[in-house]
């Protein structure tokens, strides 16, 4: 196995099998991996930041074996940030959080494709930063469907007077999120909000979403998971690459662009390969921004 | 039948999981392995569901004097020894006298197995070998079967205290956890007597054993009822439609009403200004 040693930031770091090919229909290796979150490090760190990330590693590439590793692995360099979160007063994880650059750059040698974060940070695990619209298309189905399902959530959120932000899954879906940072709003505040959208949504378009879990009532139809707005959940990072047969990313749209793209109806035109995220991101800065920063409060609970 | 969804046809991959893992040892010999259940009873189990929204249904304690639910933190233990009279047990208590968990099963003599009624026989598990077991495994496994003998011990597991043999199914060491003597009713509790069998009659009736004597094939037999559930099961998965239970936290599924109300009419005005 081959090694390189790089300095990041005064720290010494190994890089090994950079030539493996972890998109091997598209010729994209760990070397191509590391160099896009390298690139696009400025704009995930601080969505990172904090966090108790979940790696997704995909040791044999997006066509092998994966696994989910919560545990901050123990053959850790000495400087990765870790954070203990206790779950239901017993489970204790060592979770490693991604500060910068250098722990960024030893998380994807570990070929850890996806990075998952939950809504909480690591400090307060049990308060929602913020709650998310989680949108899933049963095939029929696609993201077309899930942009219509997203422009009718934003009009009813903004009827609450709440900002709303939407992210590409990177896979077939849209996350919907309403940033709240308000230092109080819990999970159980979010999932029974969220809820109550989900089910009046449903109500309203019965044809086009469903808000139950059951999978034979999602076949052709929006699933909006509010699920998600749980502690114990993790959502895929906003510019993490997700794995599939190209390197797509988890990528923010402007509501206008949704709204263009709906028009258009291709759910190939929605997809933001890892080139282009580089680039809009550096053109139009980050679009999730608000996300990390603006304070909201959920009415009528 | 078999390939039904969802419908449990024998030993699941759970039953698989190692219970235990540690040495048997006997004399100079220690042999690492693993205990996994040899046996998962194939009863089909059903939920019991809520008529009204098919909620599945929890058991709860309830104190018919004071007609309420007990929460688990005002539960405590009583021996009972006489009408209304307990003695109380705590968890410590408990605990003060609950053996450590065995780390070896060690052997401390062998038996014939023939001199063992079955009814002592609980429940069998087998024993694996792990890494660098499997020749003194086979070794043991191999005397065993030939000399029909078993291996007895002590063991603790699962806050238990049991008397255990080691004999050979095939050519796999298994573990059986036995009865206490103390715990089997004696035969002789039951029988009728003894003395007064007419030799004529004895004769007739061992000639009608002989004509039903038969190899014992245990694939011969099944759980009727059970593969008579799996096929009932099969049958409705197909044909009938399934009711569905609210997802956990959707059970109550009003939500904040004020919230509700008003999230419906903000949708009433977007759609009149579509």
């Amino acid at each position: 196995m081959s090694k390189t040693f790089v300095e990041i930031e005064g720290k010494r770091l190994a890089l090994s099998n950079l030539e493996k090919e972890l998109y091997p229909a598209y010729g994209f290796t760990k070397a191509h991996v590391l160099d896009y979150y390298k690139r696009i490090a400025g704009f995930i760190l601080p969505h990172l930041k904090g966090r108790a990330l979940t790696l997704k590693r995909y040791p044999e590439g997006v066509d092998g074996e994966f696994f989910f590793e919560k545990r901050c692995p123990s053959h850790r360099p000495a400087w990765v940030n870790t954070a203990e979160i206790i779950k239901d007063d017993r489970e204790r994880i060592n979770y490693c959080v991604v500060n910068d650059l250098a722990t960024l750059m030893w998380v994807e040698n570990l070929a850890s494709i996806e990075l998952h974060v939950p809504l909480g940070s690591a400090g307060s695990p049990e308060i929602a930063d913020s709650m998310v619209f989680d949108l899933d298309p049963g095939e029929p189905a696609d993201i077309v469907h899930c942009a219509r399902v997203a422009l009718i959530l934003r009009g009813l959120l903004t009827g609450l007077q709440l900002a709303s932000y939407v992210k590409t899954s990177g896979k077939k879906g849209l996350h919907l999120y309403v940033p709240l940072n308000n230092g109080k709003t819990t999970f159980d505040d979010t999932k029974a909000f969220s809820r109550a959208v989900a089910e009046t949504m449903q109500k309203n378009y019965p044809e086009l979403v469903t808000a139950k879990m059951a999978k034979e009532l999602r076949t052709g139809r929006v699933f909006i998971n509010w699920s998600q707005n749980d502690s114990s959940k993790t959502m895929i990072c906003i510019y993490s690459l997700r794995a599939r047969e190209k390197p797509y990313a988890s990528f923010p749209l402007g509501w206008k662009d949704l709204e263009m793209l709906e028009e258009q109806g291709d759910a190939e035109k929605f997809q933001v390969i890892h080139s282009d995220a580089v680039e809009r991101a550096e053109k139009l800065g980050d679009q999730f921004h608000d996300v990390l920063i603006k304070k909201q409060r959920l009415p009528h609970l | 039948m078999k390939s039904l969804p969802k419908v449990a046809t024998g030993p699941d991959q759970e039953a698989l999981h190692a219970m235990w893992s540690g040495t048997i040892s006997f004399s100079l010999v220690a042999i690492p392995v693993q205990l996994v259940k040899a046996v998962e009873p194939g009863r089909v189990s059903f939920r019991m569901l809520h008529k009204k929204d098919y909620s599945p249904l929890a058991r709860k304690m309830f104190c018919p004097q004071d007609e309420t639910m007990v929460p688990p933190d005002e539960i405590v233990r009583g021996y009972e020894i006489g009408p209304e009279k307990y003695i109380l047990i705590t968890d410590e208590e408990l605990e003060s006298v609950t053996p450590e968990r065995s780390r070896t099963i060690e052997i401390s003599e062998f038996i014939d197995l023939k001199e063992v009624d079955p009814i002592f026989f609980e429940h069998p598990y087998y024993l694996v070998p792990m890494k660098g077991g499997e020749k003194a495994y086979r070794l043991l496994a191999e005397v065993i079967r030939q000399t029909g003998k078993a291996g007895l011990a002590k063991f603790v597991f699962s806050e238990r205290e049991y008397l255990v043999a080691v004999k050979s199914t095939g050519e796999a060491l298994t573990l059986i956890t036995m009865h206490y003597n103390s715990d089997v009713a004696t035969a002789d509790e039951f029988s009728s007597g003894r003395g007064e069998a007419d030799a004529h009659e004895l004769g007739r009736m061992k000639k009608s054993v002989k004509k039903m004597m038969a190899q014992f094939s245990p694939e011969k037999y099944a759980d009727r009822r059970r593969e008579k559930i799996v096929e009932l099961l099969g049958r409705k998965v197909k044909t009938s439609a399934l009711v569905e239970a609210p997802a956990a936290g959707e059970v109550d599924s009003e939500g904040p009403t004020d919230l509700v109300a008003t999230l419906q009419e903000i949708m009433q005005k977007m759609k009149q200004e579509r």
